[in-house]
């Protein structure tokens, strides 16, 4: 990683190196504003998802520019401690954490920064509870409620209010409240489709409240929406934070996404031209992932990805346009998250000149 | 960068942080052997290609082993890393185009032997031009499209005329004619593996024409993990480039059951919220499931079903839904070995069934 390229501020972009990770940091800047002018004045707030960008320079950004909680959510426990160590003070990590070890170093970063972790088990808030305790530490617990992921969380309310009431009362645990993640089934533009569906799911989220209110347990947190339910689940009352991560760097699988631009990209060359209306690129599955299908070629009209290899992209040329060995192309990802796990590197460009070189100092954090 | 736990030497495997990527050295080592050993009989060296796993200590068992001859890279980046870790004969099997680029490439030849694929005249004029400027000699070979669709020349004249410049051509030395790796898609349904000798055939075509208008050809290399076998028996091949073999996949065994799967994830079962279903705790980013999803290994009635960013999803059916708590452990085979390694920054090196060190996967991320 500290041999991997790092251009001088203010090269040129048609001089960088490729293929490189780039951010378009006046969409970046864009998508930031989109969410601190949204949630300013609200009292629902965002907790921008590390996961995402894994890069503390670009948490401690949005935070600095408002409407966020003041801290992040993070997907792992190394992820956790790169952030806390990156000067974030407060991390949600949003997976249930269950090995020992790892619960250890949870409770050694609760010295240096709030952490709330999401739990689903009387079995695993035992184990938190006794490695909290015995640190002399506190760990703020969410209970993680499954509506429609197919993934991890309690299954009904019923569940959840015995969970809570058991965590309530252990020792080094604090209920802090609940947490729920979901996905759009079919993807929208219009806002008014996007807000029957968002509404329909999080009102599961609301009644779990509700049914803990009603149990004498008191929900400070209610942790749920994302980058598609940005507008609504900030909306509803009771709903205290918002969990976005897509909506930073962006892909073509959220374009329906309108309010916000593509910032993040990789930058690649063509590297042959074997055949006419055939382009080569250096960037292939590797570099760029494939999740979710070829990545969108930007401000290149006729140029189309038609498969990416493992360290190639092959496009199509259409006749009106044409395509040189060493010109450059930006290609949008399918998938934002998985692009930036395989590089150590963002460079911000502004102005067609590198601005901002960061380093994406979470990647690799898997566990 | 990956944080992991530096447990101590000899720690039990399944007691190790996860995910892990975990390298079983005495499957390694037997896949080494059964590949090398194919080659005794042939007139092929075999060119081992690293990139799939960038590590260094995997490299250099390779190259130890009979038959071998230097390695093969993918990118001016990961040539960098294997010749500062002692490698001094890499062919970086990729267009290198870029001004930057080139200039790196030379400034490796100071120390190193290195070649590199070429398919146009411009770029062929740009290598010379620049390797003059640094005072070493490129090795260059010409890349031929011998169906693969991607890059290289097409066979017969347009390539004889760029094997023809690249003699002619100052600071640079013609090593031969070069194919890439077959790109026809791989189901599962479908086991076969591509034809190699009907693509090797108008490569022979094109040698054969050089040879009888005096230009001699010093080498065909054929890029075929999959077809290595095939490939070490045709009349003509000098080198064969193969990845994957040390370590297997699961697309790779389905196709080559003479060869283990030695690198496989360890991961934790995080949740087990119905009996149906359990979670662990590796996603796509820490099995690289973009052609393909992991296997589950060795729990009968798990399957692995689904990779969302963090989590791994399997389905239980039968005994397994009984099975898998928080905390167990469970094996999964990656569908494609570099999209996985290239998530990672050390493999586990185990030896039955104990650690036996973090071996750094040095030219990881090195794209560039």
């Amino acid at each position: 990683m500290d041999q991997s390229y790092r251009p001088p501020v203010g090269t040129p972009v048609e001089d960088l190196d490729t293929p490189c990770l780039v951010l378009d940091l006046d969409a970046l800047d864009h998508n930031m504003d989109v969410m601190a002018d949204y949630y300013r004045d609200r009292s629902s707030k965002l907790r921008g998802h590390s996961k995402n960008h894994k890069t503390p320079a670009i948490a401690t950004r949005q935070i600095r520019r408002g409407g966020t909680v003041g801290g992040v959510c993070a997907a792992k426990v190394s992820e956790a401690e790169v952030m806390v160590h990156g000067g974030i003070p407060s991390v949600l990590v949003t997976s249930e954490i269950v090995a020992p070890s790892k619960i250890e170093r949870l409770c050694a970063l609760a010295r240096q920064a709030e952490v709330i972790v999401a739990c689903e088990s009387e079995a695993n808030a035992s184990d938190l509870s006794r490695a909290a305790a015995s640190q002399g530490v506190e760990l703020g617990v969410l209970i993680e409620q499954e509506t429609g992921l197919l993934r991890c969380g309690v299954q009904d309310p019923g569940q959840g209010v015995t969970l809570a009431r058991r965590i309530s009362e252990l020792p080094g645990l604090a209920f802090r409240g609940i947490m729920s993640h979901q996905m759009m089934a079919q993807p929208s533009s219009d806002r008014e489709e996007r807000a029957i569906e968002g509404r329909r799911i999080i009102q599961g989220v609301i009644d779990f409240k509700d049914a803990l209110e009603s149990a004498g347990l008191p929900v400070e947190i209610v942790s749920t929406g994302e980058t598609w339910s940005y507008d609504i689940a900030g909306e509803i009352p009771g709903v205290t934070e918002i969990q976005g991560g897509t909506y930073l760097l962006m892909e073509t699988a959220y374009s329906y996404m309108e309010d916000f631009q593509f910032a993040g990209r990789v930058l690649s060359t063509i590297i042959s031209t074997p055949r006419e209306g055939v382009a080569v690129g250096d960037a292939g599955i590797r570099a760029v992932g494939a999740m979710k299908g070829v990545p969108a070629v930007a401000d290149r009209p006729g140029v189309v990805c038609e498969r990416l290899d493992l360290d190639h992209a092959v496009f199509r040329v259409g006749p009106e346009t044409s395509l040189r060995v060493g010109d450059q192309l930006s290609l949008i990802p399918g998938q934002q998250d998985a692009m930036v796990s395989r590089w150590d590197r963002f460079i911000g460009l502004r102005n067609g000149k590198v601005e901002e070189v960061w380093d994406i100092t979470a990647r690799g954090c898997h566990s | 960068m990956e944080r992991p736990i530096f447990q101590p030497l000899g720690t039990p495997a399944l007691e190790l942080d996860t995910p892990a990527l975990v390298v079983d050295l005495d499957l390694m080592e037997q896949n080494i052997q059964v590949v090398h050993s194919v080659f005794d009989d042939s007139n092929a060296v075999l060119r081992p290609h690293v990139s799939c796993h960038g590590c260094p200590n995997i490299a250099r068992a390779q190259v130890a082993a009979r038959n071998a001859q230097g390695i093969a890279v993918s990118t001016v980046g990961e040539a960098e890393v294997f010749c500062q870790a002692g490698f001094t004969d890499v062919f970086v099997a990729n267009q290198v185009v870029t001004r930057p680029k080139i200039r790196r490439l030379c400034a490796l030849a100071h120390s190193a032997a290195i070649a590199v694929a070429v398919d146009n005249s411009d770029n062929l004029a740009l290598l010379s031009s620049l390797a003059a400027e640094a005072g070493v000699t490129l090795g260059l070979w010409v890349e031929l499209d011998a169906g693969q669709a991607r890059c290289g020349v097409a066979p017969g004249s347009d390539a004889v005329d760029l094997a023809r410049a690249v003699v002619a051509a100052d600071s640079v030395e013609f090593r031969g004619l070069t194919i890439s790796e077959p790109t026809s898609p791989l189901s599962d349904s479908d086991l076969s593996t591509p034809d190699i000798a009907g693509l090797v055939q108008p490569v022979l075509e094109t040698a054969r024409w050089l040879e009888q208008t005096s230009t001699p050809v010093p080498g065909i290399s054929i890029a075929a993990s999959y077809d290595y076998i095939q490939a070490s028996a045709i009349g003509g091949v000098t080198e064969v480039q193969a990845s994957v073999y040390p370590l297997g996949d699961h697309q790779f065994c389905r196709r080559r059951r003479e060869l283990s799967r030695a690198a496989r994830i360890l991961a934790s079962v995080l949740s087990h919220p119905v009996p149906h279903r359990a979670v662990v705790d590796a996603g796509h980013k820490a099995t690289g499931p973009d052609l393909g999803v992991a296997f589950a290994e060795g729990i009968p009635g798990a399957v692995a079903a689904r990779f969302s960013a963090e989590h791994g999803i399997l389905d239980l059916v039968g005994p397994a839904t009984a099975r898998l708590h928080p905390n167990d452990k469970i094996w999964l085979t990656p569908y494609n070995l570099s999209l996985c390694v290239n998530q990672y920054d050390y493999f586990r090196a185990v030896r039955h069934g104990r650690l036996e060190g973090f071996w750094p996967i040095a030219s990881r991320g090195r794209f560039d």
